[in-house]
């Protein structure tokens, strides 16, 4: 099986089982630089286990996933660990913030990973702050902000190693529709700018809305609607 | 709901707390059964302490109840209600076996503590380590020292402790051998008056450091077990919140919830004590071992450890949740912590020291230190470390600078909650204070409680004192037949004086006679040169003895020879020094003193003075060859049943103190495995509360090893400055009680560091220990959410 021409990001036949219940069964996925594909579905459909075998976070039981020609499957834990230190960003939720560092150090944290040094990496995440609006709160730790601006700096946090595909489950989930709305504006304007690919997992059509494409996932099956119709 | 105020409101909420805490899902039961089990253990030392002072009033009690007095300067004469009783104690492989040969002489003779009749000649009875050892293939060289038919067992009443062993063996015959010190004539067993066991002050001192010092730790730790699962508290309460309890409803629920734990903790104590109790029956510590009965707690402290424990955990709950403000929208932020400050937590060690400072220099002679004083003292010191810890934890990494991403992880997250940090090694940093300080006082006593024994152990390692009706000849050529020996030195021993011994007040001028073949009276004098058939009269140069053997020893002279075996100890023989007496100088002989007198070779030795030396046999072995020592004690009960078998060691230390060091290590060693098994439990808990972000962590790439590094960190630093807070409070409180006990202040930097290692040891063991379970909460199923 080969992967659609020119995709970044692709995945086929993918088949993933957690004890005797089937998260994944045969889902196909397909992304290609500077697109925005929203994986939808309803809770429980295996969208999450799609984005996390896609990110390289899980192995799948079974199927194909390709990275830029490459085959995730074939690489050890460390080069799936430095593909998403370097290549990849995440948005959670919850933002999924480290409580004890200041939002910009968390924006940082990404870079230090990589080995930037602490100046240089504090600097490019006020400046990623400065264009998500969250650079009033750079010195404060994640409690003593809001949701949205929590959110932000998550986002941030993923955009700050230009990343080449971003991952985002649930980005708005736990905001109001207005935050939400603008978390999602200044996210995919940010990942646009950087032609990043964004797999944008989401039950809420409002936030679909954002993307270029949808995927919906139903009992671990994917179906491309664009190609449906 | 509502808030309210007086008791209704808070059995009200505290019930509510209890509820909470037993019907909260299997997450809850975790957290209750965790910290259940955490009090538990606790509860469990707690009782086992409060049942110690019974234990060693109970054992002391039994040990005189059996004691029979054999020593006797006249022998009483033969009765109905008399027994005759030999003490042949032996010891096998390190372990002491008592052994008493018994011949009542009248069907009124008393009745050994435990037995319910004598046993007839060739039977014995036994404890029952003693049955199971003889029947097990590893007692099969005991048994060939106790060649008597097993009839039945000693009674608990006669033992004391439940692996002891002891035989009382039937004989007859035993008359013969009265000698009024190893074999006697008794009418009763038990003391000859009772006596209350008394400690010598400084051995006082040292067992309420150590109760303090172990028992401080264990509160500690209770107090820590109390906070398990404490966030996750936090944010059920907000929900509470949400629902329209306030502020005061939610603490007294968190009271409730604490409460419940303790409860069940208590409850958990008890079993697990209970159990403990049944186990420490099967145990033996350093030849100590005592019976499940001994271990009852003692009823106003076992009260106490009840009343207590759920009122602390209560508190700490309560204290706890000063700094946390828990709001309705289900967020828990802790409010800004106020700086901690420095003058109430160093008031709690000055105190102590104010306490202890007016004993200084009391020593052993001015009366008992004031108890209370002690415990409170040392209790404040100890305290003063968990005071002080949390305010040396927050200022220092406040100061911490930048590093890499793991060390900036651990530092983060240390600034915003040092407290926990500083509480979670709290534990370890007062046993290691307590531990210091116990052992430089331990190091600084030692010299009056452990004496150089003289013995000279290159020439001999094992000394056998047997009848002078053993001929010297027959026993060395038997024990120079014992797989193991390697040399044996055969003198007879006696006393030569200048007139009678029946003379009344005995004679004045007396000095040793040995008799041995050349070579071995060569280990006690330098002999100008030697042939059998020489006499020799040795002088000293040391001037040990207040005679001048050479005056008394003189050519011609009429002495008489003390028979050493007669149980009257007048009987004696004559004997004229004979013509070409030799002069010979003493050397310092392998007991460690120097014999002046006569020595005699075997062809000089009229036979009339055959029987009237005692034999002391010097063994040089071959510690390689296993069971030496028991081969050697083998031989020597052959050839007298009443011979002692004595294996030699450069000191010699007091029981007591023996038995207080051999308590610290016990101590030691549970309050050891307990506070690593807190930390473990914290640790854990901990990981376990942050799941979900060491997976997001990964997630986005950061290495395993940072994250393991961040942890390592995490505990490193707090360890390490309490480590360092706990050896300056430890050399500290050592010098104090030092001082105390009138002994030169030195520190022993090798014990403070061993100490402080061992502490960094169990931190580092739980470190280690909780890298997988670390390992696996990083894999990305924390990420998932349905």
């Amino acid at each position: 099986m080969t992967p659609p021409p020119g995709s970044l990001l692709a995945a086929q036949d993918l088949h993933k089982a957690y004890g005797a219940t089937k998260a994944l069964d045969g889902a196909e996925f397909s992304i290609h630089p500077g697109e925005v594909v929203a994986v939808m579905g309803p809770s429980g459909s295996g969208k999450s286990t799609l984005l996390h075998c896609l990110a390289g976070i899980v192995v799948p039981d079974s199927g194909s996933i390709t990275y830029d020609g490459r085959e995730l499957a074939t690489m050890s834990d460390a080069q799936r660990s430095a593909l998403r230190r370097n290549e990849f960003g995440f948005v959670f939720q919850f933002g999924q913030l480290v409580p004890e560092l200041t939002c910009v150090e968390n924006v940082a944290l990404p870079l230090r990973l990589s080995g930037t040094s602490r100046k240089e990496a504090e600097r490019a995440a006020l400046t990623w702050m400065e264009r998500l609006e969250v650079e009033d709160v750079a010195g404060q730790r994640p409690g003593e902000v809001s949701g949205g601006q929590g959110q932000r700096v998550a986002v941030a946090r993923a955009l700050v190693t230009r990343p080449r595909v971003i991952f985002a489950d649930e980005p708005t989930g736990a905001l109001d529709s207005l935050n939400g709305e603008r978390v999602m504006e200044l996210f995919t304007d940010a990942a646009r700018s950087t032609n990043a690919a964004v797999v944008l997992v989401t039950h809420e059509a409002r936030v679909a809305a954002y993307s270029d494409r949808e995927i919906v996932v139903r009992d671990g099956k994917s179906r491309d609607m664009e190609r449906a119709l | 709901m509502s808030a309210g105020a007086g008791v209704r409101p808070w059995a009200r909420d505290l019930s509510l707390g209890v509820r909470f805490a037993v019907t909260g899902g299997r997450e809850g039961w975790v957290r209750l059964v965790l910290t259940a089990v955490g009090v538990g253990l606790g509860v469990a030392l707690l009782l086992l302490a409060t049942a110690v002072p019974n234990a060693l009033a109970e054992r002391h009690r039994r040990e005189e109840a059996r004691l029979d007095h054999t020593y006797s300067e006249h022998v009483r004469p033969k009765a109905d209600n008399t027994l005759l009783i030999a003490d042949v104690d032996t010891t096998f492989r390190d372990k002491n076996v008592l052994g008493r040969l018994v011949e009542p002489e009248g069907p009124d003779a008393p009745l050994a503590p435990g037995l319910t009749r004598y046993p007839a000649p060739g039977e014995m009875v036994v404890s029952p380590a003693l049955k199971r050892l003889l029947d097990s293939g590893d007692g099969e060289l005991l048994r060939e020292r106790l060649p008597y038919r097993v009839v039945g067992t000693i009674g608990e009443q006669g033992l004391i402790g439940s692996q002891e062993l002891a035989y009382y063996a039937g004989t007859r015959d035993l008359e013969q051998h009265l000698d009024g010190w190893q074999v006697g004539r008794i009418t009763e067993f038990g003391p000859q008056e009772r006596t209350k066991e008394t400690w010598d002050p400084v051995l006082l001192l040292l067992v309420l450091v150590m109760f303090v010092v172990l028992l401080t730790p264990v509160a500690v730790f209770i107090a820590t077990a109390v906070r398990f699962g404490g966030e996750r508290r936090d944010r059920r309460l907000a929900a509470l919140r949400l629902v329209g309890a306030d502020s005061h409803m939610t603490r007294r629920i968190a009271a409730g919830e604490a409460l419940a734990s303790s409860l069940l903790g208590l409850v958990a104590g008890a079993v697990l004590f209970l159990l403990g109790r049944q186990i420490a029956g099967q145990v033996e510590v350093a030849d100590i071992s005592v019976f499940p009965g001994y271990l009852d707690p003692s009823p106003a402290l076992a009260a106490l450890v009840v009343v207590a424990v759920p009122a602390a955990s209560v508190l700490v709950t309560l204290l706890a949740l000063r700094g946390v403000v828990i709001e309705p929208l289900g967020v828990v932020r802790t409010s800004k912590p106020a700086r901690r400050r420095l003058w109430w937590r160093l008031l709690t060690p000055a105190v102590g020291l104010a306490l202890l400072l007016p004993m200084v220099g009391q020593g052993r002679d001015h009366g008992n230190f004031n108890q209370y004083a002690v415990i409170g003292g040392v209790l404040l010191l100890l305290a003063g470390v968990t005071a002080l810890l949390p305010w040396v934890v927050e200022t220092v990494v406040a100061r911490l600078g930048r590093g890499p991403v793991s060390w900036q992880l651990a530092v983060r997250r240390l600034q915003l909650s040092s407290g926990s940090a500083a509480r979670m090694v709290n534990g370890i940093a007062v046993a290691v204070a307590g531990a210091i300080a116990l052992q430089m006082l331990f190091a600084g006593v030692e010299g009056g409680y452990r004496e150089d024994t003289g013995l000279d152990l290159n020439q001999a390692e094992m000394q056998i004192r047997m009848s002078g009706d053993v001929p010297l000849d027959k026993a060395a050529a038997e024990f120079g037949a014992t797989r193991g020996v390697r040399e044996v030195v055969p003198l007879g021993q006696t006393v030569v004086a200048d007139v009678h011994w029946r003379t009344d007040g005995g004679p004045d001028t007396t000095a040793d006679l040995t008799v041995g073949t050349c070579a071995a009276l060569r280990t006690m004098a330098k002999l100008p040169s030697c042939h059998d058939g020489d006499v020799f009269v040795a002088t000293s140069t040391s001037g040990v003895s207040d005679t001048d053997p050479e005056q008394l020893v003189a050519p011609g002279r009429r002495l008489y020879v003390l028979d050493s075996n007669d149980s009257d100890r007048n009987r004696d023989v004559a004997w004229t020094v004979p013509e070409g007496l030799k002069k010979a100088v003493a050397i310092k002989a392998p007991d460690g003193w120097e014999h002046d007198g006569v020595l005699i070779t075997p062809g000089a030795l009229p036979t009339a003075l055959a029987g009237t030396t005692v034999g002391q046999i010097y063994l040089s072995v071959d510690e390689s060859v296993p069971d030496t020592y028991d081969r050697v004690r083998n031989t020597a009960a052959r050839l007298d049943t009443f011979s002692s078998a004595q294996v030699w060691t450069s000191h010699r230390e007091s029981r007591e103190f023996r038995t207080i060091r051999t308590g610290l290590l016990v101590g030691a060693v549970c309050v050891l495995v307990l506070i690593g098994a807190s930390l473990l439990v914290s640790q854990l808990e901990q990981l376990r509360e942050r799941r979900r972000l060491l997976s997001t962590l990964v997630a986005f790439g950061t290495r395993r090893t940072t994250l393991s590094l961040s942890v390592l960190w995490q505990t490193a630093v707090p360890i390490g400055l309490g480590l360092l807070l706990a050896m300056t409070v430890g050399l500290a409180l050592g010098a104090v009680l030092l001082e105390m006990t009138a002994t030169p202040v030195y520190v022993d930097w090798a014990s403070a560091l061993t100490m402080t290692g061992i502490g960094a040891g169990v931190v580092v063991a739980v470190t280690l220990l909780s890298l997988p379970p670390l390992l696996r909460l990083m894999r990305p199923d924390g990420l998932r959410t349905e």
